[in-house]
């Protein structure tokens, strides 16, 4: 079922959010991102009831559930650390639910069997969740969150506790159960990945306001604000003033006491935050021609740091660039300190306006 | 024998041994700790041993208090006073647990300090406290008159002074408990369709278990050994520490030593018990 916010209002402590809204369409997958701090679990929360809000309306599948308490709104809530309930059995916690809302003792061993076997766990039905390894126990929180067949699941960060081979093959499962059972799913990530394997559709939230929202390659290809900008690997961020555009629909910024050519069209005078990801910088020597195609930052290696796909260079120029490089870094012919030229075509560079007001950034078409 | 001395012989000299000896004296013993510790276990034994010596040395004063139907009443009134106490508070103090350890009110500082009152109270204040309250004209006393229930030189007196006196070793042992308990559990459990009171009885009661029977022998070791509250309110019907400073001053040291040998034995075997039987209690992982 849709999962929409209408305006919300929360207080907590010296947190607070208000007037955030945002629709979860049913049968889709929602990821919602954020710095840690931005309020996310407290949303989730809200919106499973375990807060109070103090405005707006919580609509669940179109009913208002905003004051209802939580066992009243079928909604299932998953937290990163499954919180299983540690004196019952695997097979007592997928039967909780069940038991609460007085489900007979012979339907709920059917179905505790079923979800048993379905999710692997017959082997572990009698043990306590407190020996279970992190898959195990993603696996029972699932099978009991299910149990109950919920109108809307809730996932609080649920893969950050895997290990890697883990946490690929857990979103697989979650992924495919989605769509199985077509489910309605609201999760917390920081991981622009999981975005990319899960969602349809990505919200991205700080301060306690949702910043942007669309499909994950919209939101991450053209993001809005700086905060998302960093969410979605603009590793470096560089503030500036737009000067004139050219007649190709080009800016020239100003960062400093150098330039920078970026694609599109801005305002003269603005403030204007360049976002370059550090794999579209090219590094070559210092004689290499110029050409008017490409921006040229000339400056010197810092320092350089082996990768998985390469090396990792620091480069100081008008200002700092972060650089990564492919290929066996140690065969490469530049070292620490050696006067070299950063290359960025105007394309890679992705701008966002700046305002004075925080929170109304905006990207540049 | 000859190759038992041997082996031993063998072990102590080992590598094994001698890079234990080697690693123990290079900074890792707990002995720096335990020399200062051994001073209160120290004082604890030898105050036992001042109590148990003259008894073996004069049995007959042990016989005397063993068979003597006042010292066995005392006991029993002391015990069953004792356990009345606990049930009260586990009944009445565990919502109060519950709730300060879940409340983010501004009330509940205020809460936590009237809870901790008769902690820091002579037990002498205590037992007027409880005198006034509970006397047959007092704020609680007259209404619980009007329904025959009366605390002055009764059972109820002693069980009422012994609660007033545990509430804070109950209390606090049974929030910090519930405190430990990550609220994220009862949340998951609400959302499986448990109400409050339900996903508090089902989850947060039994994960609190150890410290609720940790709570209640606590107020129940507090409990049995009040005298000065106690006395306030109810010197009959006699209690343990009440017959103990009874004979202490009408028979002399041997007699009431007699009387404390065996109130000791008896909560060590008690404590012993309760430790025993509750060892498992609230341990829900299979690997231990």
């Amino acid at each position: 079922m849709m999962i929409a916010v209408e305006g919300v209002s929360l207080t907590r402590g010296d947190f607070s959010f208000a007037g955030i809204s945002l629709q979860v369409p049913e049968s889709s997958y929602a990821v919602l991102m954020g710095p840690s701090g931005a309020g996310k679990t407290l949303l989730l929360e809200s919106i499973g009831g375990f807060l109070q809000v103090t405005g707006g309306r919580i609509l669940v599948g179109g009913r208002d559930v905003t004051m209802l308490p939580p066992e009243k709104r079928g909604i299932g809530f998953m937290y990163q650390d499954y919180s299983l309930f540690p004196h019952l059995t695997v097979e007592e916690n997928i039967a909780y639910g069940l038991k609460m809302k007085g489900i007979s003792s012979r339907e709920r061993t059917s179905t505790v069997n079923t979800l048993l076997s379905s999710f692997s766990l017959q082997p572990l039905a009698q043990r306590h969740t407190g020996s279970l390894s992190g898959g195990e126990k993603q696996r029972v929180a699932l099978a009991r969150a299910l149990a109950t067949r919920p109108s809307a699941l809730l996932l609080d960060e649920p893969f950050a506790a895997l290990d890697p081979e883990a946490r690929l093959s857990c979103m697989d499962e979650v992924k495919a159960l989605q769509r199985e059972h077509g489910l309605t799913i609201l999760q917390v990530s920081h991981d622009r990945d999981e975005a990319y394997r899960l969602a349809d559709q990505v919200m991205v939230m700080d301060k306690g306001r949702i910043l942007q929202a669309g499909t994950p390659a919209a939101v991450f290809s053209c993001p809005v604000h700086p905060t998302i900008a960093a969410l979605a690997g603009f590793e470096n961020m560089l503030e500036g003033i737009s000067g004139a555009a050219s007649e190709g629909g080009r800016t020239l910024l100003s960062i400093g006491t150098t330039g920078i050519i970026a694609e599109g069209a801005v305002p003269a005078g603005e403030r204007i935050l360049a976002c370059i990801r550090s794999r579209d910088i090219m590094l070559a020597g210092a004689d290499i021609s110029r050409s008017e195609q490409v921006n040229r930052i000339e400056g010197q290696v810092i320092s350089m740091v082996a990768t998985d796909h390469g090396c990792q260079v620091r480069f100081a120029g008008p200002f700092p660039l972060l650089i990564d490089i492919p290929g066996n870094w140690s065969s490469w012919e530049y070292r620490p300190g050696e006067r070299v030229v950063a290359l960025v075509d105007p394309e890679d560079v992705h701008l966002i306006r700046l305002s004075k007001r925080p929170g109304e950034e905006g990207n540049v078409p | 024998m000859a190759r038992t001395a041997a082996g031993r012989g063998s072990l102590m000299s080992s590598p094994e041994h001698r890079l234990r000896k080697k690693y123990w004296s290079s900074g890792n013993s707990l002995a720096a700790f335990w020399i200062p510790g051994m001073i209160l276990v120290g004082i604890i034994a030898l105050a036992l041993l001042v109590i148990a010596v003259p008894v073996f040395q004069n049995p007959g004063y042990l016989a005397g208090a063993a068979s003597d139907p006042m010292v066995f009443q005392a006991f029993f009134v002391t015990f069953l006073a004792g356990f009345c106490a606990v049930g009260i508070l586990a009944i009445t103090g565990t919502p109060l647990a519950y709730a300060l350890s879940r409340s983010d009110t501004p009330w509940k500082g205020i809460v936590e300090t009237l809870v901790d009152i008769p902690l820091v109270l002579p037990h002498t204040v205590a037992g007027l406290m409880v005198y006034l309250l509970f006397m047959s004209r007092g704020l609680l006393g007259a209404p619980f008159g009007g329904i025959g229930l009366t605390f002055e030189d009764a059972f109820p007196g002693i069980v009422a002074a012994m609660v007033f006196v545990a509430i804070p070793y109950y209390v606090n042992a049974v929030r910090e408990g519930f405190g430990r308990v990550p609220v994220q559990l009862e949340n998951v459990a609400r959302s499986l369709g448990a109400s409050r009171a339900r996903a508090f009885i089902t989850v947060s009661l039994p994960l609190t278990t150890r410290h609720i029977l940790y709570g209640a022998l606590l107020a129940w070791g507090r409990a049995i050994g009040e005298f000065a509250a106690v006395i306030m309110i109810a010197y009959f019907p006699v209690v343990i520490s009440t017959l103990i400073y009874y004979r202490f001053n009408t028979g002399g040291i041997a007699e009431s030593q007699a009387i404390a040998f065996i109130l000791i034995l008896l909560c060590l075997v008690l404590f012993f018990v309760f430790r025993f039987l509750t060892r498992r209690a609230g341990v829900y992982d299979d690997r231990s």
